[in-house]
């Protein structure tokens, strides 16, 4: 993807602004969703009028601390609010409430993933560590019109989690990796929805380059509100090459805020470090100090679901699953939790089990949702499973059947299907249709030998005999004709191994 | 005691055109109060937290929507709207 000349690194930093799960906005009680009519979701102390207190909702404050949680951050004594003023009017009280100094998490890290060599291989994993994260509001959104813009307060106030990572990340495909790794941590701790369409997450992406084994930094860019994981990339791929085409070309790499024209793939100049803002920030004097008890963290440490690729080494190591259907399973919780359940109905073959689920399930739930995925175009919809008609233990039921040879592997996909269609079990299914595989071994030795007998197949026998393995398929057809196709296929090689000697 | 500030950058920031005269004025009037605070600074004082500042997880509100003001209510306190939408001069921080 990125060619980027052996004796330059690039080295990236991330700021993801996440808006969090509630109902409520963060200091407000005005509720919020996508979608409204401009400035319905809209109260006296969102727009700051005379006389209003902002107070901070709790869910806002305890889905950020368990954000800390799911990324080992250390949650602090206390956190406070402050001011950042500016004038623009996006913001209607020409401040954005926001914490400086004492954020409510400090420190913590993301698993990441890189691609492998191919689907079935996984590929390397790096830690990215999180400088901090604070809890802020959302501004407004504006839309321009001729000679005017409009002015839309309904995602003023949204609680919005700025989570900043550490300068970690050394490629377009790092940092691909952290926003696809942070996202599912994200919506499988129920913190938030991660909707990039909704715009729900946007991010910031701070580059710059140095020659390999240079200890100094090299002046960064910013190029500020991508919404989107391609956007990300792309920015990264085309700042490098620019940045790196200035240096060789003898010119200095200015410290600037740029933006992303995704229609046109190219990036350009906001503001140089001349017109940087000054936010002049101080201490929100309307929102004291807020003390985050031990008690709150503890409580939602046990909310913490287990991390996406611990549950990914169980599963390949302990459940003996091949990495392809593991990290399939894992990227969604309620997928992961369904597999689960299947499992622990029929413990004896969670492979056969994740195959049907990461396969045929995922297919034909996609299928008949039709969903596209949003921020992350490459990653597969998220599927729902609440309208799925197949129940985890009907799915162990049917894999168990193939298990104990009563249908075929080729059998239990049509059964499978029609589970899909009816959500009847796999064992009414097979009955209903007169599946059940013939193994009674009396009855096939005999069609065996009949089969054998006949002249048509002698040249076959003949070059099995002769050490050609393969040979052996040509008999089993015909036998699987006399019997309708009901016949066990491991019985039939068996017998007629035997048979053959 | 002069503070350093630069009170042509101060002005832009504050979105103030201001006359020769007020630049010599306003920076006289506020070497006078960051000269206070500066004396304030220099106080040999005991490092406090200002307790009275901090509250507990019973000060926050609960994830409770609660009523709005409505458009028609948001865009009449506005001096100028359209479509719901309050109405602003141009402003591009985007890509000329």
């Amino acid at each position: 993807m990125s060619n980027v000349p052996s004796d330059w690194e690039v080295v990236i930093g991330l700021e993801v602004h996440v808006q969090l799960h509630t109902r409520a906005k963060v200091f407000a009680s005005s509720p919020w969703g996508f979608g409204q009519e401009p400035n319905e979701q809209v109260d006296p102390v969102v727009l700051g009028l005379p006389g209003t207190l902002p107070v901070v909702n709790r869910e806002a404050v305890e889905k950020s601390i368990l954000f800390g949680l799911v990324v080992g951050a250390s949650v602090p004594e206390r956190c406070a609010w402050d001011r950042k003023n500016y004038f623009y009017p996006d913001n209607p009280k020409n401040y954005q409430l926001t914490q400086k100094d004492f954020p409510v998490v400090v420190g913590g890290q993301v698993e990441i993933e890189l691609p492998g060599a191919s689907r079935n291989v996984m590929g390397e994993h790096k830690f990215i560590r999180i400088h901090h994260a604070h809890l802020e509001e959302d501004v407004g959104k504006l839309s321009h019109a001729g000679s005017g813009s409009l002015v839309d307060y309904n995602r003023a106030g949204v609680p919005l989690l700025e989570i900043v990572t550490e300068p970690d990340l050394r490629s377009a495909a790092e940092a691909e990796a952290f926003l696809r790794s942070l996202v599912a941590m994200l919506t499988q701790a129920g913190v938030a929805d991660c909707d990039m369409e909704k715009g729900q997450l946007r991010c910031d992406c701070n580059v710059s380059v140095r020659r390999r084994g240079a200890e100094k930094l090299g002046t960064r860019t910013e190029t500020k509100n991508l919404n989107s994981i391609s956007s990300v990339r792309d920015t990264v791929i085309y700042e490098t090459a620019r940045q790196i085409r200035e240096l060789e070309a003898g010119r200095a790499i200015t410290q600037e805020t740029r933006g992303w024209n995704a229609e046109l793939a190219r990036g350009y100049v906001l503001r140089d470090k001349e017109d940087a803002h000054d936010y002049r920030y101080f201490p929100d004097p309307d929102i004291p100090t807020l003390r985050l008890s031990r008690e709150t963290v503890a409580r939602l440490a046990k909310q913490v679901p287990e991390n996406l690729y611990d549950r990914q080494r169980r599963y390949v190591e302990k459940l003996g699953l091949p990495y392809t259907a593991a990290s399939v399973l894992v990227n969604d919780r309620a997928l992961a939790e369904w597999f689960e359940a299947a499992v622990a109905a029929h413990p004896a073959n969670p492979s056969g089990i994740a195959n049907l689920v990461a396969n045929d399930l995922l297919r034909d739930l996609a299928a008949s949702a039709g969903a596209a995925g949003a921020f992350d175009e490459a990653a597969p919809a998220p599927v729902s499973l609440a309208s799925c008609p197949i129940k985890p233990a009907q799915l162990a039921g049917l894999v168990k059947l193939t298990d104990d040879g009563v249908i075929s592997k080729q059998q239990a996909k049509e059964v499978f299907a029609e589970m899909f269609k009816t959500g009847q079990d796999a064992a009414a299914i097979v009955d209903a249709k007169g599946l059940r595989q013939n193994s009674d071994t009396g009855e096939l030795e005999k069609i065996v030998q009949e089969v054998i007998a006949d002249p048509a197949v002698a040249k076959s026998i003949a070059e099995y005999r002769a050490g050609n393995e393969k040979a052996i398929n040509a008999l089993k057809g015909p036998i699987m004709k006399r019997t309708q196709g009901k016949a066990n296929p491991g019985l039939i090689d068996q017998l007629l191994r035997k048979a053959l000697g | 005691m002069a503070v350093g500030f630069d009170i042509d950058h101060l002005a832009k920031l504050a979105r103030l055109s201001l006359t020769a005269e007020e630049k010599a004025l306003y920076s006289s009037q506020l070497n006078q109060i960051l000269g206070h605070f500066q004396a304030l600074a220099d106080a040999d004082l005991p490092a406090t937290i200002d307790d009275a500042r901090v509250v507990d997880e019973a000060a926050l509100r609960s994830d409770e929507p609660g009523p709005v003001l409505g458009a028609e209510a948001v865009t009449r306190i506005a001096p100028a709207s359209r479509d719901g939408q309050i109405s602003v001069p141009r402003v591009v921080d985007d890509e000329a």
